[in-house]
C-alpha cells in the first residue's frame, strides 16, 4: 500500500507538470485569440500613460501624492479647472460673483451630472469640504483649507469649532456661498486642486469604507470615467466620460495608466508601442536626448540644502554665504543630472505663480546666490575671521537615491575644493529618516526639496517663518516674519500689487542670508509619441492634464 | 504518526506567533514612521497617530493586532493605499504571487529532474557538460538578470510574449516571469539530481535491481530517482522559500500586481500593516513547506517515518 501511495506521488510530481506542460498550448492558443481582439480594439484612440508609482487614494480629502491626483483629476472636476498657461477657468462653476472686499465668492454651478446620473449640487462641495477640515478625517491636506482663507477653517481643523461653522454654504442646489477670514488672491486657483473636488453625500454614505476602491464605488463628473480600478492596481482605465458636460470638447476614447518601475522595461515597453507617454530615468536621458519624441518638463520642485543655524559655525551668515556660492550648479543640472532640471538662484521656483501683472514671478524678480567661488572664498575668509576657526566640518544628510547622492558627492567635493579646511561629510538614509532628522532639528546640512502646494510664492516663503515646521534651520527674523502674516491676511493681502512687491522682498530677505542654498529646480524627462499633442503639464496642483490631449 | 503532525503544527503555529512579535518590534525599532512626509506639522501627525491608534503604547497595539487578526482583519494600510485594508489588498494580488510562483516551482523542478537525470545517465558526455554549464549559469546568475534579458530578447526583439504583466492576458504574460523565476531552481536541482543519481546508480541495489532484469523507465523512475528524490526534497524547500524573495525583483520589473512588489513599496513608505502581513504571510508559507517536507520523506522514504514514529511516540 505504502509502496503505491510513494509511486503515485511521484508520478503526480511529473504528471502535474507534464500537465501544465500541456496547458502552455491551451493557454497560449486563448492568449493568440485574446491579442488579436486586443489588436482590434488598439485603433480606438485611447492612450497609454506609464507612472511610476500606484495611486495611494481616489478620495479626494485623503489624497497626498502627485498620481492620485493626477488621476482623480481625470475623473473628477472641482469648481475651476486651469487652462494650458495654469490660469484658472470655470468648470462645474458656471459664473461666480465676488463681493468688493474680495471675502465672499458666490458660485453658481452648471447643469452637470455624476456618472451615476445624479445631479452634482453645492451640498456635494459642501460635504466634501466639511471633511476636508474635520479632525476626524484626519486629511493630511487639511491646511490647504487655511491657506485658501476659508472662514472658520483653521478653527475646525484645531478641534476648537464644530465643522459646521465652515464658511462654506449651499444656498440653493446650484449655489455656493463661500465667505473667506481674509482675500486670497489665488482662491479661484486653489479651487482647482483636488482636496476641494466635490463627493456626493448620498453616494459616499452608500459605499461606506468601500468608497474610492472599484470602478462602482468611483463616481466622475469629468472628462474621463474609471473602467478598470483596484487598490495599489498597476494597470487603471478609463474610458470617456459621455455624460461630462464639456464631452464635445474630449477627444480621447480613453486612457490606460501602467504603472512600471523599471526603466529598462518603461523604455522597452514605450519603443514596442505599449506606451504613448513614458518618464524617462536620469540614466536614460543621454540616450534618448536627441529623439524628437524626448520633452523636458519643468517640475515645480525645487532642491536646496539647508543649513542648521543651531549648529556652531553656520549661524554666521558669511560662512553660509561661502557655502552656498561656491559648488558650480551649471554642472550639477548639466553633468549630472541632464534631465532638463534648471539651475536654481532663487527661493521661488520658476514658472510658479503668475503675478497681478499677468507676468511669471521670476521675471521680475532677481537672482540670488549664483555660483561664485571667488566670492564664496572672500566670505570664507571673512567668517574665519569673524569665527576664529580656521577648518570646518560638517555632515551633509541625503536621502538614498542615485540622484541625490550624486548631487550630494558633487557639491562635497565642489565645497571642499573652494573652500580649504572644509571637511564635508556624507550621511545616506531613507527618505522618511532624512525628513525625520530635519524636522528634529537632529542635522548640520541636509539635502531636501520642497514641492509647491498652490500657485504662489507663499507655498515656499511661508516655510521660514519662525515656528514653521519646514523651517529646518531654526532662522528667524521678525521683519520677515512680518512681511509674511501681512501678506498672508493682513494689510498686504488686501492690496495685490504691493503684496506681490513685498515677496519678492521677503524672497530677497531670504537669499540675502542665505537661509537655504538653492540648487535647482528639478526637471523632468517625458517621452511622448510624435501622433500625441495636448497633453497639458503643470508644476503645481495636478501635474498632467488629459482633457484636450489628441492621439491620432 | 497523528500524535507527531499534531505536535509539528503546535510548534509551527508558536513559531509563527514569536515571529509576529519580533516583526512587530523590528517595525517599532525601525526609524521614522508612516507619517513623517515634510509636508505634515506635528499636529497632524499626532491627529493621525491618534486616528490609526498608533500613539498607544506598543503592548496594547500588539494586543489589539493579535485579536484583530484572529478574526481575520489585519488593519488598514497607512500609506500606499490609503485606508483600504489588508486583506482587500492582498485578495487579488496573493493568487498572482503564488500562481507565478508555483509555475515556476513546477518548471524549474520538471526541467531540473530531467537534466539532472539526462547528465547523470549520459554521465561524462557532452551532455553531462552542457547540463552543468547550464546549471552553473543558473546558479550564479540573479533572478533579474534573467528577467531583463528575457523581455529584451523574447519581449521586445522577437516580440513573442508581452513585455509587462497584463492582467487581460494573464497566462501569457506570465511566461517570462514564470522562466526568470524558475532558473535557480532548475539549475540547482539539475545539480543535485545528477550528483544523487551518480551516486545512487553506483549503490549495490540498483546493480542487484539490473541484474534482477528490471531496466529502462522503471529502473530510473523506482528505483533510482526515488531514492535519489530524498536530498532533492531537503533542498526544494528552501528553493521554494528563495522563489518568493526572488519574485520580490521580479514582480518589479515586470510589474505583476503580486504581494512582493507590494511588500517593497510598503518597506519603502513604513507601511507597517503591509509589512507586518506580508511578511507574516512569507513565514507561514516557509512554515507550511518545511511541514510538508516533513511529511513528505515519510512518504518517500518509509525508513524515516518509522525513525520518528519510534522516537516521537
Amino acid at each position: 500500500m505504502k509502496k503505491i501511495i510513494s509511486l503515485l506521488m511521484v508520478l503526480m510530481l511529473l504528471l502535474s507538470v507534464t500537465a501544465c506542460g500541456s496547458n502552455d498550448t491551451a493557454g497560449s492558443t486563448a492568449a493568440e485569440s485574446t491579442t488579436e481582439a486586443a489588436a482590434g480594439s488598439e485603433t480606438a484612440n485611447i492612450l497609454k500613460v506609464q507612472i511610476d508609482v500606484e495611486v495611494a487614494s481616489m478620495d479626494p480629502q485623503i489624497a497626498t501624492d502627485g498620481t492620485s491626483f493626477e488621476v482623480m483629476g481625470d475623473v473628477t472636476e472641482g469648481l475651476y479647472s486651469v487652462d494650458a498657461a495654469g490660469s484658472p477657468i470655470l468648470a462645474m462653476a458656471e459664473s461666480v460673483d465676488k463681493s468688493e472686499d474680495g471675502l465672499t465668492y458666490t458660485f453658481h454651478l452648471r447643469d452637470a451630472n455624476w456618472s451615476n446620473g445624479t445631479p452634482v449640487t453645492a451640498n456635494d462641495f459642501v460635504f466634501a469640504w466639511k471633511r476636508l477640515v474635520d479632525p476626524a478625517t484626519a486629511s493630511e491636506y487639511s491646511f490647504i483649507a487655511e491657506i485658501a482663507g476659508i472662514k472658520n477653517a483653521s478653527a475646525i481643523i484645531a478641534g476648537e469649532m464644530p465643522v459646521e461653522e465652515l464658511g462654506a454654504v449651499a444656498q440653493d442646489d446650484k449655489t455656493l456661498v463661500v465667505t473667506l477670514d481674509f482675500p486670497v488672491s489665488y482662491f479661484e486657483s486653489l479651487m482647482s486642486f483636488n482636496s476641494f473636488f466635490p463627493v456626493n453625500e448620498a453616494f459616499f454614505t452608500e459605499t461606506g469604507d468601500l468608497f474610492g476602491t472599484s470602478p462602482e464605488t468611483i463616481l466622475a463628473n469629468g472628462p474621463f470615467k474609471i473602467s478598470a480600478y483596484e487598490p495599489a492596481a498597476t494597470t487603471i482605465e478609463l474610458v470617456k466620460n459621455e455624460d461630462y458636460w464639456d464631452a464635445d470638447a474630449v477627444q480621447l476614447d480613453g486612457i490606460e495608466y501602467q504603472v512600471i518601475k523599471e526603466a529598462q522595461q518603461t523604455m522597452l515597453a514605450y519603443q514596442n508601442g505599449d506606451l504613448d507617454v513614458a518618464n524617462l530615468a536620469g540614466e536614460q536621458v543621454e540616450q534618448f536626448k536627441a529623439d524628437p519624441e524626448f520633452n523636458n518638463v519643468v517640475a515645480g520642485y525645487l532642491w536646496y540644502i539647508s543649513p542648521n543655524q543651531t549648529v556652531a559655525g553656520l549661524e554666521n551668515v558669511n560662512l553660509r554665504k561661502a557655502l552656498a556660492l561656491s559648488y558650480d550648479k551649471a554642472a550639477i543640472v548639466n553633468n549630472i543630472l541632464k534631465d532638463g532640471s534648471i539651475v536654481a538662484d532663487f527661493a521661488i521656483p520658476t514658472l510658479l505663480a503668475t503675478g497681478p501683472d499677468g507676468k511669471d514671478y521670476r521675471e521680475t524678480a532677481g537672482t540670488y546666490l549664483s555660483t561664485d567661488k571667488a566670492k564664496a572664498l572672500e566670505y570664507y575668509n571673512t567668517a574665519k575671521a569673524e569665527l576664529g576657526v580656521d577648518t570646518f566640518s560638517y555632515t551633509l544628510i541625503v536621502e538614498d537615491t542615485e540622484s541625490a547622492q550624486n548631487v550630494a558627492q558633487f557639491i562635497q567635493s565642489e565645497i571642499q575644493t573652494t573652500l580649504p579646511g572644509m571637511t564635508i561629510t556624507i550621511e545616506t538614509m531613507p527618505k522618511k529618516n532624512r525628513v525625520e532628522r530635519m524636522q528634529d532639528g537632529d542635522f548640520e546640512l541636509g539635502l531636501t526639496r520642497w514641492g509647491p502646494d498652490y500657485a504662489d510664492p507663499m507655498t515656499y516663503l511661508d516655510m521660514w517663518t519662525t515656528g514653521s515646521s519646514n523651517n529646518y534651520g531654526f532662522w528667524s527674523n521678525a521683519d520677515y516674519d512680518a512681511i509674511i502674516q501681512s501678506a498672508k491676511n493682513g494689510e498686504l493681502a488686501l492690496d495685490l500689487e504691493a503684496r506681490w512687491e513685498a515677496l519678492k522682498q521677503a524672497e530677497a530677505i531670504v537669499m540675502d542670508e542665505a537661509v537655504i542654498f538653492p540648487v535647482y529646480q528639478k526637471g523632468n524627462a517625458v517621452m511622448i509619441k510624435s501622433n500625441v499633442s495636448g497633453i497639458e503639464f503643470h508644476s503645481v496642483g495636478i501635474n498632467r492634464i488629459y482633457k484636450n490631449a489628441v492621439k491620432n | 504518526m497523528k500524535k507527531y503532525l499534531l505536535k509539528r503544527i503546535l510548534i509551527s503555529i508558536a513559531t509563527l506567533l514569536i515571529i509576529l512579535v519580533i516583526l512587530f518590534l523590528r517595525l517599532e525599532f525601525m526609524p521614522g514612521s508612516p507619517f513623517n512626509d515634510e509636508k505634515l506639522t506635528t499636529a497632524q501627525v499626532e491627529l493621525l497617530n491618534a486616528k490609526y491608534g498608533l500613539d498607544k503604547p506598543v503592548l496594547v497595539r500588539f494586543g489589539n493586532y493579535v485579536k484583530n487578526m484572529l478574526t481575520g482583519d489585519f488593519g488598514v494600510s497607512y500609506t500606499i493605499s490609503k485606508n483600504t485594508p489588508i486583506s482587500t489588498l492582498l485578495m487579488s494580488r496573493l493568487p498572482i504571487s503564488v500562481k507565478i510562483g508555483g509555475q515556476a516551482v513546477l518548471l524549474g523542478t520538471f526541467f531540473g529532474l530531467i537534466l539532472g537525470i539526462i547528465a547523470a545517465l549520459k554521465h561524462n558526455t557532452i551532455w553531462d557538460t552542457l547540463t552543468t554549464v547550464i546549471s552553473v549559469i543558473g546558479v550564479s546568475l540573479p533572478s533579474y538578470v534573467f528577467a531583463l534579458g528575457l523581455s529584451y530578447t523574447l519581449g521586445f526583439k522577437f516580440e513573442l510574449f508581452p513585455l509587462l504583466y497584463s492582467s487581460k492576458l494573464p497566462f501569457e504574460s506570465s511566461i517570462l516571469p514564470t522562466i526568470s523565476l524558475s532558473m535557480f531552481t532548475l539549475a540547482s536541482i539539475a545539480r543535485f539530481t545528477r550528483t544523487e543519481m551518480i551516486e545512487v546508480m553506483g549503490s549495490d541495489y540498483i546493480q542487484l535491481a539490473e541484474s534482477k532484469g528490471i531496466s529502462g523507465i522503471h529502473l530510473i523512475v523506482r528505483h533510482q530517482l526515488r531514492n535519489a528524490l530524498i536530498p532533492i526534497i531537503t533542498v526544494l524547500a528552501p528553493l521554494i522559500v528563495g522563489l518568493m524573495t526572488g519574485s520580490l525583483v521580479i514582480e518589479k520589473i515586470f510589474s505583476i500586481p503580486g504581494i512582493g512588489s507590494l511588500l517593497v513599496t510598503a518597506i519603502q513608505s513604513n507601511d507597517y500593516n503591509v509589512i507586518i502581513a506580508i511578511a507574516f504571510i512569507y513565514s507561514a508559507m516557509y512554515i507550511g513547506i518545511m511541514l510538508l517536507v516533513d511529511i513528505l520523506y515519510g512518504v518517500i522514504d518509509p525508513r524515516i517515518r518509522l525513525a520518528k514514529e519510534e522516537s516521537h511516540e
